[in-house]
């Protein structure tokens, strides 16, 4: 186990990702999920600094880590305020810009990166947050391949849905639409195109479009979709991409 | 963190370098309300150089974009705070907050200023 503390200041930031950055890539966390740490850990580290203690008298922070083959586990440690993550309203991500509420994202992004969060109290040891981050080992069994062929339309569309919830029924989470042979999408098949992103997103999954043919790709240029899709020039490199963010 | 500004005749062009947490987003804030106060209220961030955002990052990014919005010219035009190029690991963390449908967001600068 390695350990460093640090007075709960700002300062302290920077330091505190330059260690954990390395103790995750030290643990063989791949890069995607050495950033996730990061983050998690940086969130932590920045409720710590801004409500465990008062800001004029800054007490300390313990970062400590130690892993096996399966689990990467961080411990934060501090002894100010006690902290109760049920008086943190979770954010709800649908709402609209006028009604979306500022805060609550901290712990929320904490949840979400990581694997398992706990966070116990102790009037004597102060707050101990633990988090862990699974190790991914082998090859991923949760990939699903789909060709799709002729238009994806109003009169399409549902099928392909029902086909991918089938999928997702069998535990897939990242799907991969080969559209090679797709020779039309309509407003239609984007819109569940979309849906269907968001369902897995939700479970944690990645939708990847690759191989997409000129009057497709337009379609997705026209209407700024680009910019939201994970698209690939062939389905090998869409296939290689999963896990590794962008999606 | 480091911020480069650019006036046009209508839209502001921010682009945003580096890492946006608890220690650099003060000066995201600064830099925001400085041209609210001058009555700029129609802002393109350009994140194409951004390495990191956290959750104060992102703070920030929700209340300069409702304040903007209160700044109406008309009923259909006034200010907002638009994105252009958002890198993979920017996109991510827009995603699990519900972000990137929160921002109008461009695949480039022009588009994102031509859309004012």
């Amino acid at each position: 186990m390695d350990s460093i503390t640090l007075t709960a200041d700002l300062d302290a930031l920077a330091q505190i990702s330059a260690f954990i950055t390395e103790a995750a890539e030290l643990a063989g966390l791949d890069e995607r999920a050495t950033w996730q740490v990061q983050l998690a850990v940086d969130e932590a580290a920045t409720n710590v600094i801004q409500h465990a203690y008062d800001p004029d008298h800054p007490g300390d922070l313990t970062l400590s880590w130690q892993s096996d083959e399966q689990r990467f586990v961080i411990v934060l440690r501090d002894y100010g305020r006690h902290f109760d993550p049920h008086n943190v309203p979770a954010p709800d991500i649908n709402s609209s810009i006028e009604e979306r509420q500022v805060g609550g994202l901290g712990i929320y992004l904490i949840t979400r990166l990581m694997d398992e969060v706990r966070f116990d109290f102790n009037p004597n040891g102060g707050n101990l947050l633990t988090m862990v981050k699974y190790i991914a080992s082998g090859p991923r069994d949760d990939v699903v391949i789909m060709p799709i062929q002729g238009r994806v339309d109003a009169v399409t569309a549902p099928q392909l849905t029902r086909d991918v919830h089938a999928q997702i029924a069998q535990g897939a989470r990242f799907v991969l639409l080969d559209l090679q042979e797709v020779v039309f999408l309509s407003s239609s098949g984007l819109r569940a195109l979309l849906i269907i992103r968001k369902e897995l997103m939700t479970l944690g999954g990645e939708l990847r479009l690759a191989a997409l043919q000129p009057q497709v790709h337009e379609v997705f240029a026209l209407t700024g979709f680009t910019q939201v899709f994970a698209i690939h020039p062939t389905p090998e490199e869409a296939e290689s991409a999963f896990g590794q963010g962008r999606a | 963190m480091q911020i480069e500004h650019r006036s046009f005749n209508r839209v502001d062009l921010l682009a945003v370098a580096g890492r946006i947490d608890a220690a650099t987003s003060p000066q995201l804030r600064q830099q925001v309300e400085a041209l609210f106060e001058q009555g700029r209220y129609r802002l393109v961030l350009d994140l194409a150089q951004l390495e990191y955002i956290s959750s104060p990052g992102l703070r920030v990014l929700i209340e300069a974009r409702k304040r903007a919005r209160e700044w109406k010219i008309t009923d259909l035009e006034g200010g907002d705070i638009r994105i252009a190029n958002l890198p993979p690991r920017i996109k991510e963390v827009f995603d699990l907050t519900g972000f990137t449908s929160l921002f109008e967001i461009y695949a480039d600068v022009t588009a994102a200023v031509g859309s004012f």
